[in-house]
């Protein structure tokens, strides 16, 4: 069913987003970044995790502290992926037999306080403020599901240019509570 | 029916048959069990509390959960760790409200340190804080009891003791350090799914597919590798209530993390051999995942502390620990390592937690009463006052009960 209407989404969007996520001029304005983000958190939305994946460059990261005032590599953190493993993250979600997305995760993602920093030579930052809504939807009484969930987040993104695109260079994500105990975060914060 | 029979004795609902071992459902979903094992389990016994290396300094201090009490854990200007009642003598505020931090001396907010009003011979010092009844530090492990009576510390943890020597030992110098903050996720499920989680060799060939599918693409290890791994070693069940699952010790890069590491880096090979025979090497090379009931696991990469809600809420706290007298590379590996497979969005811990709350919903099924632990009861075998039971089997998992039912039962 989900598969379904994923593949369904597909159809419908994939054009739009060959001529609309990633090619952007190489000054950013905010609309141009609203664009890319807007666009990214679709992906994400609609499950279409492979495609949310090429979004990133060959070295590109993708962090979720726990502490934001650390280093990505200093201590733990709620995630911390290199390129190799945000390509394990998708390939688990995509193409294994993975229980804590069985029923999946309906997500709902706005994003807004978009604010840009680009040099003009091909590097640009990116910060905006997303609040990312979950449920899993399932039967009457199940402990963990059918209660929509909100995870206020802090992000920001260093792009890269890459002939007529831009590519994630690391995204960071600091969920409000992030110090805090979560119940499955395995949906892509 | 269930409800008046319950009440009647908590004992039965530990089924203790030798051919059939059982559990009865309430004790996932039951909210007067629950009040009781707070009294009973959590608020008697010995419990962990913290670890040392989270207060380093004079006035550094750590509040915790003692069941559902407030305690404050905090490091003494004469260098020791007292464990005191979170709550003013006065009119019984808290007087730490941050999950840790550092203060030269606690204060209520509501204002005990205007103590005008009160006669000339009023003693102030006479009203410190409380301290808990009993602390133990076994090897820089703080564990509390808020109770006079019971079993010492050392003959709660005596079952247990040699395993834990053997995990520090991994560390030459036998010391660990926490790194803090630690992986929190909460469930809405019973605290006893992950004590019964954290050494079930059972369900990981089937809970973690997903997983093992992961490293068959990273070409580290094979599906059916992984799982002719998950039928070596044993489940262990100790007396008071502890247990273990582990897989066997080896020197041999290819079948053990410590050898791979004595392989990989000379240094700490060299810094192994000098300490250990070879015998102990070996002991210590054993993966273990070691249970000290009621509320703490010792991992490889992490300590697991199991921190009860309500009956069908339960926090758990994963803190990694770095391995002193190691180069940084092994700390660097194992902390990557964690991160992969734990936390809220690991690629292992949310499949079990997920299966908690399949287990906590199933046990509002009460015209079928009972959960079934008794895999592999035909074939364990007593050594040395332990059950030792094939990887898959249940044996700590009926200690664990065991004991449970011992504690639920004292008057």
């Amino acid at each position: 069913m989900a598969r379904q209407r994923a593949k369904a989404s597909r159809r419908q969007h994939s054009p739009r987003t060959k001529s609309g996520s990633a090619a952007l001029p190489a000054a950013l304005t905010v609309s141009d970044a609203e664009r890319f983000l807007f666009a990214e958190a679709r992906l994400l939305d609609e499950r279409r995790f492979d495609e949310w994946e090429s979004l990133f460059s060959e070295d590109g990261s993708y962090w979720v502290p726990i502490d934001p005032a650390k280093e990505p590599g200093q201590g733990i953190s709620i995630i911390s992926d290199d390129r190799k493993r945000l390509h394990e993250r998708v390939f688990r979600l995509t193409q294994t037999p993975v229980l804590d997305q069985n029923p999946p995760s309906r997500t709902m993602r706005l994003v807004s306080n978009v604010e840009v920093e680009a040099d003009g030579a091909g590097q640009a930052r990116l910060r905006c403020r997303q609040l990312i809504t979950e449920v899993r939807p399932g039967g009457l009484g199940q402990a963990g599901l059918n209660v929509v969930r909100v995870f206020p987040a802090s992000c920001e993104y260093r792009l890269r240019r890459d002939g007529a695109r831009w590519k994630i260079v690391r995204k960071k994500v600091v969920l409000l509570d992030s110090d805090q105990p979560h119940y499955n975060l395995s949906f892509i914060p | 029916m269930a409800v008046t029979e319950r009440t009647q004795s908590y004992a039965d609902l530990v089924a203790d048959d030798p051919r059939e071992f059982r559990v009865h459902g309430s004790v996932y979903t039951d909210a007067e069990v629950f009040g009781s094992e707070m009294d009973r389990i959590y608020e008697r016994t010995w419990v962990y509390a913290g670890h040392e290396s989270e207060l380093p300094a004079a006035g550094d201090y750590k509040t915790v959960l003692v069941g559902t009490q407030p305690v404050v854990l905090s490091r003494h200007e004469d260098g020791k760790i007292y464990a005191l009642y979170n709550r003013c003598r006065h009119r019984g505020a808290v007087v730490c409200r941050q999950e840790r931090g550092h203060s030269n001396f606690f204060r209520c907010r509501i204002g005990m340190s205007q103590s005008t009003g009160y006669p000339d011979d009023f003693d102030r010092g006479a009203y410190g804080l409380v301290p808990v009844s009993r602390m133990a530090n076994y090897r820089g492990l703080f564990f509390i009891s808020l109770s006079d009576h019971g079993p010492t510390f050392d003959e709660h943890i005596g079952p247990a003791r040699k395993y834990i020597d053997a995990w520090l030992g991994r560390s030459p110098v036998e010391q660990i350090e926490l790194l803090l903050p630690p992986h929190r996720y909460e469930y809405p499920g019973n605290w006893k799914l992950q004590a019964e989680n954290g050494y079930d060799g059972y369900h990981g060939n089937y809970v973690h597919l997903s997983w093992q599918r992961v490293l068959q693409l990273s070409k580290e290890s094979t599906v059916e590798e992984v799982q002719r791994y998950r039928q070596e070693g044993a489940a262990r069940g100790l007396l008071n209530g502890h247990g273990l699952l582990e897989r066997p010790g080896s020197l041999n890069p290819a079948s053990s993390w410590t050898a791979r590491m004595m392989d990989r880096y000379p240094e700490y090979a060299e810094a192994m051999r000098a300490k250990y025979a070879e015998t102990q090497l070996i002991d210590l090379s054993a993966r273990r995942n070691i249970f000290i009931f009621p509320n703490l696991y010792l991992f490889d990469t992490h300590l697991r502390v199991i921190v009860p809600k309500a009956v069908n809420r339960t926090e758990v706290q994963l803190y990694v620990y770095a391995l002193h007298g190691v180069p940084d590379a092994i700390n660097d590996g194992r902390i990557r390592g964690h991160e992969r497979f734990y936390g809220p969005a690991g690629f292992g811990a949310p499949d079990d937690i997920e299966v908690f709350t399949e287990v906590q919903t199933g046990a509002q099924a009460r015209g079928n009463e009972w959960n079934l632990f008794s895999r592999g009861q035909h074939r364990e075998r007593v050594e040395n006052g332990e059950r030792v039971g094939h990887t898959t089997d249940e044996t700590p998992q009926r200690s664990l009960y065991r004991q449970w039912r011992l504690e639920m039962s004292r008057p």
